[in-house]
């Protein structure tokens, strides 16, 4: 999106030229106090400092991946719901990761923002690069896409063997799981419940589509649209045998949704007492905490598997 | 009072105000409130180069494209009120900001650039929003003149459907923002994008203050016009183009802001009667204060983040359309 949309504006000649000048700035200082040229995750050329001290995050994933890197002391602002680990939330806060306040970015004096490809709107990307202000913009859109992400933010900030640790943890976890998954040949299928009211799901192409798959599910939704939306009589024509809520919403909604679905014995899932509820923070963010995520959904589709009681999901 | 001097003291004292509104906008913002400090920040840039930055570059674009907005959108309702005859016709409440509002998302999920691209669509949207309120609207007297409103409600939500339907068929990430910008945003544009702008709006705003004149003879009817002498047809032909171009790059901007072109034209005709030769560039300066003060409004009321121009809008320009509508009835 980036890119095709750089090549957009760049027919123009004023932006063009607009542009070259301040890369052409960009380079000069780039010269004087240390900086090094990279490509980012998405194909971009960016000019960044050797050593970026005052970082803003532009999404609560890339806050925690910049946590699990122990990097956090270079951080000055963060986006609004970025509220994991409990110490990003006494950071600046800079809007939330749609709707960026341009301002407050500024104000905190940033050498560096990182952004995420899908969600952070292209337009502020692009002024904030011509306020001169550097913008890495990272692309996690799949499991293997978040360990490179992992990896390349972790070579930004030059996080030494932390970025192998995390990396390593992380391929681990994700092997534990497929090697555990391969031993059982029941695929069940699983209905995932991401918005309560209206009633929407997700399908293919999408982070959980692909999380439902290696916990050994079958996702009952087809079609192309991402994230479409439910009435109940389709989804008991779908008849899925696992339900999983994924909701910010705690334990008291979580009674209440459950009480609702309890009417629909038809459903597999619900006469089988198999509705789950999974804290949706494991299952959407591109961040380390996804494996989480994974595991939880593993324990809630084969509970003989992995026991659910030992992981924290809500 | 002969007539040159009466727009030359009004055009006066509205500059000054749109003047002082625009410092205001310009040292209001969610990092720093202090006017002196902007001040400072202005005058010696190279103490604070942040700060500078920020109202340079930030602030001060912003705070030109609501001028540039309210100015448009003030002037869209004059014109229209006056060739449609009818005192509560204004570019939203008609549905060419709708018209324009598809032709942008249209522009924009093709790839377009902000300018021309998206530009040109919004206007073709526009064009076809008009030809459609002019259609339907077509034959009436001016006993009915709640036709055309509805007309222009009807157009209005048969747009705001269309645009729904584009939103929830795309899977374009670019439209995630869509909500935002359809009600109205100020925050993107940047110095050369607002200069670009404001260049493509004022011969539009010279084209209308020029054909002012016409404009009372036409309020007073098209047979007292075309008896004056007025060639009515290819005057109401330029108006209207020239209105519905600069109206849908607002809307190619910052999306719709509603009822703006109500609220301004009524006080501005309270205050300062009906000529339009007055009226024109009243509306213009008015128009453009008007918007920044709303922007104020938007960017100050939450408590955090901000919320779309448009609410504060519509929140203050839907009841008086109610209100004029009553009055108008009587």
């Amino acid at each position: 999106m980036f890119s095709e949309n750089r090549l957009t504006a760049m027919k123009h000649p004023l932006i063009r030229n607009l542009f070259i000048s301040i890369s052409l700035t960009l380079l000069s200082i780039g010269t004087a106090c240390g900086e090094k040229i990279v490509v980012d995750p998405i194909g971009r050329t960016v000019h960044v400092p050797d050593h970026p001290l005052r970082i803003i995050s532009m999404a609560p994933s890339v806050t925690e991946i910049i946590f699990a890197l122990e990097q956090q002391h270079r951080l000055v602002g963060v986006t609004r719901f970025s509220n994991y680990p409990a110490a990003a939330r006494s950071l600046p806060r800079v809007g939330s990761y749609v709707r960026l306040d341009m301002e407050r970015i500024l104000a905190l004096r940033p050498d560096l923002c990182i952004a995420v490809k899908d969600g952070n709107p292209i337009n502020v990307v692009t002024r904030l690069m011509e306020l001169g202000i550097p913008v890495y913009a990272v692309d996690p859109r799949n499991i293997a896409a978040i360990i490179q992400t992992v990896q390349a933010l972790g070579d930004l900030l030059e996080a030494g063997e932390n970025t192998g640790r995390l990396v390593q943890q992380m391929q681990q976890r994700v092997g534990r799981i497929r090697d555990l998954v391969a031993t059982s040949r029941n695929r069940p299928r699983v209905f995932v419940q991401i918005g309560i009211s209206p009633l929407v799901s997700v399908g293919p192409n999408t982070l959980a589509d692909e999380l439902i798959t290696l916990a050994g599910g079958r996702n009952v939704v087809t079609g192309s649209n991402l994230y479409p939306v439910f009435s109940r009589e389709q989804i008991l024509g779908l008849a899925p045998e696992v339900l999983i809520i994924t909701s910010m919403a705690r334990e008291k909604i979580f009674v209440d949704i459950k009480r609702e679905w309890q009417e629909w014995q038809q459903l597999p899932a619900v006469r089988n007492q198999r509705l789950y509820l999974i804290n949706s923070d494991l299952t959407d963010r591109p961040s380390p905490r996804l494996l989480e995520g994974l595991e939880c959904l593993t324990a809630a589709i084969h509970p003989e598997l992995l026991d659910m009681q030992g992981l924290n999901c809500q | 009072m002969n007539i040159i001097k009466r727009i030359s003291i009004i055009s006066i004292i509205l500059t000054i105000v749109l003047l002082l509104t625009m410092v205001l906008g310009i040292s209001v913002g969610s990092s720093d409130q202090n006017l002196l400090h902007m001040v400072k920040a202005l005058i010696y840039p190279e103490q604070d180069p942040v700060l500078s930055a920020i109202v340079l570059k930030l602030r001060f674009p912003r705070v030109l494209l609501a001028v540039i907005a309210g100015a448009v959108l003030s002037l869209g309702g004059v014109v229209f009120q006056s060739i449609l005859r009818n005192p509560l016709a204004e570019p939203y409440i008609l549905g060419i900001s709708g018209g324009a509002a598809i032709g942008a998302i249209l522009g924009i999920i093709m790839g377009l650039a902000r300018f021309p691209g998206v530009g040109f669509t919004a206007f073709a949207g526009s064009i076809l929003s008009l030809i459609l309120i002019l259609y339907l609207s077509s034959g009436q007297t001016i006993f009915q003149k709640d036709r055309l409103l509805l007309s222009g409600v009807m157009v209005n939500a048969f747009c705001s459907a269309v645009i729904m339907f584009l939103v929830s068929i795309t899977r374009d990430a670019r439209l995630h923002n869509i909500i935002f910008w359809l009600m109205g945003d100020f925050s993107t544009i940047n110095a050369l994008q607002a200069g670009l702008l404001l260049v493509m709006v004022i011969p539009c705003f010279i084209i209308i203050f020029m054909l002012s004149h016409t404009l009372n003879l036409l309020s007073m009817g098209k047979e007292t016009a075309k008896s004056s002498g007025v060639r009515t047809r290819l005057i109401i032909l330029v108006q209207l183009l020239t209105t519905s171009f600069m109206v849908s790059l607002v809307v190619g901007y910052c999306g719709l802001l509603g009822f703006v072109g109500l609220v301004v034209p009524h006080l501005m005709r309270i205050r300062l009667g009906p000529d339009h030769r007055v009226l024109v560039p009243a509306c213009i300066l008015g128009g453009g204060a008007y918007m920044v003060l709303c922007d104020i409004l938007a960017r100050t009321l939450p408590e955090q983040g901000e919320m779309p121009t448009g609410v504060v809008t519509a929140l203050i320009g839907a009841p008086l359309f109610i209100y004029f509508l009553k009055r108008s009835n009587r």
